[in-house]
């Protein structure tokens, strides 16, 4: 029986065990991440990190959870109350959505029942993940936006962009895995990899991808949204109590969903490593083991967000940016012509390899032609109409004003009225004050 | 029980079509069967959130002022708020959205096309390559007219 | 089971899909058009600036004479078939009306091309030099010193003809869904690039674009309901369902209606003509004329099949609707027109009463009416052209002096501008000898033998109220005292001149020899399969 199969056959008690276990994954999960996170930046940083609560710190999350719906929830007058209400919960739910279709195991036997660890296998599997990811951004702009405050605003605006510009870059990588695996659905795509895993067979989707899985989770060194010194905290700089804890686990289950999903998409999924799979007739690849593989190579995707995040300094916005649209969107985009044409011309049977050794050289000439010819520097004289100004519309003066000398000062007695309005208490309108003296 | 369901789904899809009805939709009921554990898990993701942001104010102190509802701006005044009511974002932003859309359908054509890239063949190579090439014209322009530049 | 629904197979290399024929040669011009307009991307991409508007003319032109060649070519081809082809899988139709079709739109566009590109009217051209930024502001002010323009214009110019011939030419309504979007959408942005009156040019571009994708939307939901109707979008496929089935008809009368909705509103026939006043008011008088011309041709092309090919055979059942469509579009533009004191607004609601005469030669489902409409098509863009090419020489300070009082004595000042001017009215007003008369003879006596004779006198005297508003800038223009502060008239370019002279030349040649393009136009009908 094929996957499908056998998931259409699980009985009502089974899928609410499923569902059930795949909503406590997200939270537990983040509780394991905020202590697992702490201490290994803290050892990075040589620095003991948390260590008060339970042996070794270690039951510091669990004190967190327990203290955030005991602290006062505090609703700015200013924000609109029920996009602030709804905000928290639209970006909760997406992320626990995407769970169902991660294929944690194979073939099982649970109570007796013979089913697969994955609560559905869609044909369109990944794109319900992606779908998920890009309906969580909602919940950022929507908390921005309700908040009724400038600094939020700010960090949901940023925020989205973010996202959105990463998840393009994201959903282009992931068209080289398609192409190999001939389907959308996670678990085929885990199929696929018995005869090797798709990170060394797509090594620059691969890389794409876990740039843009960084960018896509507003991690460090992205996360611009919640850059501390400039936004305070970003899109939830209102949001306290049990509403933060919701953005903060949507947030932490988002880094899950996006390792999980690099997992199933190039590390073979639930498959056992290589020596591993040697062992035994491949007796580690069945049953409830595979759950341990697959959770290992998560957990070695979610320790690269850790590091990421000891090691590297923020980056400006701009680079941030160009980064994104300038770099990964057209390497996906070349890369996906490139392997396309490799197997189209491969599968043709009029074509040898030589062939498409000269087609391919021919096609890198003319490209690296092209990229001659394009000018490295836009020239300045494109912006004839330029002229400075502030958002508003407003002039400003240019940045390389040179500050005019004060005049020598005269001596008190020749300026008495000269000196009156530095008198003029603060607030009230300085407008009148030189008719005054005109008098 | 849900395989009730199931087989009740199976078996309408599997009656023939009726002669009123010429054109059979290509999909039958079954297939929607499969999306049902995602609706259970999204009941339940929507209960948890619910009731987890009911809590907060349930369990909490409430000890309200003036000072702390205010928007937080670091302690000074805070500045009266533009959006809500009509106001402005930059227009930076929608241009970001707008090439969002213009590549995100980008992507969801090529996703088909990645599915069935080896029966499509040569053929197929060169309807999506001349896509992709259209699409490439827009993002040159863009790019080389400062679309892609952010400061 | 559910498992081959669920279960993506591999296709085995034996059902490897095959390329669909492709007549290159029939569909040449459409490529040729298309593939310029992208490369005009990339001229704005990577030229500097002052290289784009010489480049971008030049390839504009060059695009408009190697499609027209490419067609020649076809047509001249022995190996044509007469009564066309179709091709690219069943979703374009070259025929011989849409050939006709697509050489008109081809010479109307050059005729467009060359207003757009003219910078002697009006320094630097109609066009804005920054469409982005904000009117009013102190960038706008400086940029009104600068003599550049938005070159973008020539590659929308393109696209949106492309659009066109793809719309005349599409044989299902999917093809035709497309190709609508692809003529609006350059359309609606450049009606916002005027470079004189910039707020009024981007409340006509806003203005266009939202009625646009109204219209659009309308089209869409009537093409699903077609759909629903016969289990396909091929026009031949609707005929065939309508003809032979005991269906209900509410799927097939509402698709019809929704769809014929949404071209009415492209072709500006009233009581779908909202936009047009304030969208030619507004636009840049080059994109106006293009608009005005092109538009109108696309929109009946498409129309015409619409109506010929996908309903001929329920036409009793909707044929009554159109009537009364024709007679209020007849109504409004005639009568309002007697209203307007704005020369684009006239013109304008003329071509709404115009656009009531186009429908009655289309509700005819002869082989005459076919011909005929095709034949007034061609006429009255090139009328029209000439049209909007001398309203962009009157000009005071402020651009353009549209105003109808500040036409007054135009003689005086400058007697040959008035007297084309007079030529042209008189053509759209249809007096013998311009080809405005041939036209709606034509129309008019397709329609009588179809037997509309009361939708003909109805016309005949919309006609008759329609002149007098024609008439009243003629006597205005030669029997006034001219305004002391009055505007003057600027000596055109070569290219405004050429387009003025190809427009007032042809009215004429079409309205003393008309033979020729009537035969062209009768040669062939559209193909049905």
């Amino acid at each position: 029986m094929t996957r499908a199969e056998l998931l259409a056959d699980d009985p009502l008690w089974l899928i609410l065990i499923k569902a059930v276990v795949l909503l406590l994954i997200g939270p537990l999960m983040t509780m394991f991440m905020v202590i697992f996170e702490r201490k290994v930046v803290a050892w990075m940083q040589h620095r003991p990190g948390p260590n008060r609560v339970g042996p070794w710190g270690l039951l510091q999350s669990i004190a967190d959870a327990i203290k955030l719906p005991f602290k006062e929830q505090i609703i700015p007058t200013t924000a609109d109350r029920k996009v602030y209400f709804l905000a928290p919960i639209v970006s909760v739910i997406p992320s626990f959505l995407a769970f169902s279709v991660i294929p944690f195991g194979p073939q099982v036997s649970i109570f007796g029942e013979q089913t697969v660890l994955q609560l559905v296998d869609l044909p369109v599997g990944a794109l319900v993940i992606l779908a998920c990811s890009s309906l969580g951004v909602y919940g950022i702009v929507l908390a921005g936006w309700a908040s009724g405050s400038a600094y939020p605003l700010l960090g949901g605006l940023r925020s989205a962009a973010q996202v959105i510009s990463y998840e393009i870059a994201m959903g282009l990588s992931i068209v080289g895995v398609i192409l190999y695996s001939h389907s959308l659905s996670t678990g085929d795509i885990v199929d696929a990899q018995r005869d090797g895993w798709y990170f060394y067979l797509l090594i620059p989707s691969f890389v794409i991808y876990l740039i843009s899985m960084v960018g896509e989770t507003n991690r460090a060194p992205f996360d611009l949204p919640e850059a501390e010194s400039e936004l305070v905290g970003g899109f939830h700089t209102e949001y306290s109590s049990m509403k933060f804890a919701m953005f903060f686990l949507a947030e932490y289950t988002n880094m899950v969903i996006v390792s999980m999903f690099a997992t199933t998409l190039f590390l073979g999924g639930y498959m056992a490593p290589w020596p591993i799979s040697l062992i035994g007739d491949n007796y580690l690849n069945t049953g409830w083991w595979p759950v341990l593989w697959f959770m290992g190579k998560t957990m070695l995707l979610l320790f690269v967000f850790v590091w990421l995040r000891g090691t590297l300094p923020r980056m400006r916005y701009d680079q941030f940016m160009r980064l994104g649209w300038k770099v990964l969107v057209p390497v996906s985009l070349v890369w996906i012509v490139v392997i396309a044409g490799i197997r189209a011309f491969r599968n043709e049977p009029n074509i040898s390899t030589s062939q498409i050794l000269v087609f391919g050289g021919v096609a890198l000439l003319v490209l690296i032609a092209v990229a001659m010819l394009i000018p490295d520097k836009r020239a300045r004289a494109e912006d004839e109409y330029l002229v400075p100004v502030t958002g508003g519309g407003h002039p400003v003066p240019p940045l390389d004003l040179e500050v005019p000398k004060p005049p020598k000062r005269r001596s008190l007695s020749e300026a008495k009225v000269a000196r009156k309005p530095a008198a003029v208490p603060a607030g009230q309108s300085t407008s009148d004050t030189p008719d005054k003296e005109s008098e | 029980m849900v395989s009730t369901l199931w087989s009740n789904a199976v078996a309408l899809a599997q009656q023939p079509p009726s002669p009123v009805q010429p054109i059979q939709p290509p999909s039958g009921p079954s297939e929607l069967g499969s999306y049902l554990p995602i609706v259970i898990l999204f009941v339940l993701a929507a209960a948890f959130a619910i009731f987890s942001v009911l809590l907060g104010p349930m369990v909490g102190p409430q000890r309200k002022n003036r000072a702390k509802t205010e928007a937080y701006e670091c302690g000074i005044e805070p500045s009266p708020q533009p959006v809500i009511g009509g106001g402005r974002v930059p227009v930076a932003y929608y241009l970001t959205a707008m090439l969002f859309i213009l590549f995100d359908i980008e992507m969801v054509f090529l996703y088909p096309f990645a599915v069935s890239a080896d029966a499509l063949g040569l053929f197929g190579l060169v309807e999506i390559f001349l896509f992709i090439a259209t699409v490439g014209f827009a993002y040159a322009y863009v790019w080389r007219r400062g679309g892609l530049d952010w400061n | 089971m559910l498992a081959t629904v669920l279960t993506a197979q591999p296709v085995p290399p034996a059902d490897k899909l095959s390329a669909p024929a492709i007549d290159y040669g029939a569909i040449m011009p459409v490529l040729i058009v298309l593939g310029a307009a992208c490369v005009g991307v990339l001229v704005e991409a990577f030229l500097p600036k002052h290289q784009r508007w010489p480049v971008q003319v030049v390839l504009s032109l060059a695009t408009l004479a190697g499609a027209g060649i490419a067609m020649a070519v076809y047509l001249g081809d022995e190996s044509t078939p007469k009564n066309g082809v179709i091709t690219l899988a069943g979703t374009l139709a070259v025929d011989r009306p849409a050939l006709f079709l697509w050489g008109t739109l081809l010479v109307l566009t050059l005729g467009a091309l060359l207003l757009i590109a003219d910078r002697s009217v009006e320094p630097g051209g109609a066009f804005v030099a920054e469409a982005a930024i904000r009117p009013g502001t102190i960038q706008d002010r400086a940029q009104v010193a600068g003599t550049g323009m938005q070159t973008e214009v020539f590659p929308l110019t393109l696209f949106a003809l492309g659009g066109m011939m793809v719309f005349t030419s599409a044989n299902d309504l999917l093809t035709m869904f497309i190709a609508l979007e692809v003529l609006s959408l350059p359309l609606y942005l450049m009606c916002g690039l005027a470079r004189r009156r910039r707020l009024l040019s981007q409340e006509a571009a806003v203005k266009y674009f939202l009625l646009g994708a109204f219209a659009s939307a309308f089209f869409l939901y009537g093409l699903a309901l077609l759909y629903g109707y016969a289990g396909s979008v091929k026009l031949a496929d609707i005929s065939n369902a309508a003809a032979g089935t005991d269906r209900s008809d509410a799927l097939l009368f509402g698709g019809l209606g929704l769809l014929v909705v949404g071209l009415l509103f492209k072709a500006s026939v009233g009581p779908f003509h909202t936009w047009t006043p304030d969208v030619y008011q507004g636009a840049p008088t080059p994109i106006t004329a293009f608009m005005a011309a092109c538009t109108k041709v696309a929109a009946f092309g498409g129309m015409l099949r619409v109506l010929q090919v996908g309903f001929e055979s329920t036409s009793w059942e909707w044929r009554g609707v159109l009537w009364g469509v024709a007679i209020v579009s007849m109504v409004i533009g005639a009568v309002l027109g007697l209203t307007q004191t704005d020369v684009k607004r006239m013109i304008a609601y003329s071509s709404i009463a115009h656009a009531g005469f186009l429908l009655i030669g289309s509700i005819a489902l002869t082989d005459q009416g076919l011909s005929g409409t095709l034949f007034y098509l061609l006429t009255y863009g090139f009328t029209t052209l000439a049209a909007f090419g001398v309203i962009s020489l009157v000009r005071n300070a402020d651009g353009e002096a549209t105003h109808l009082s500040q036409w007054a004595g135009l003689a005086k000042r400058s007697p040959v501008t008035a007297a084309v001017f007079t030529f042209i009215l008189l053509a759209l007003a249809g007096i013998p000898l311009t080809s405005g008369f041939v036209g709606k003879f034509v129309i008019f006596s397709a329609a009588l033998q179809d037997g509309m004779a009361p939708l003909v006198v109805i016309a005949l005297i919309a006609s008759a109220v329609a002149a007098f508003f024609y008439l009243r800038v003629i006597v205005l223009m030669y029997f006034s005292e001219p305004a002391a502060d009055g505007p003057s008239v600027t000596v055109p370019g070569a290219f405004t001149t050429a387009s003025i002279t190809l427009g007032v030349i042809a009215t004429l040649v079409l309205g003393v020899l008309p033979a020729f393009a009537l035969d062209w136009a009768g040669s062939g009908t559209f193909a049905f399969q």
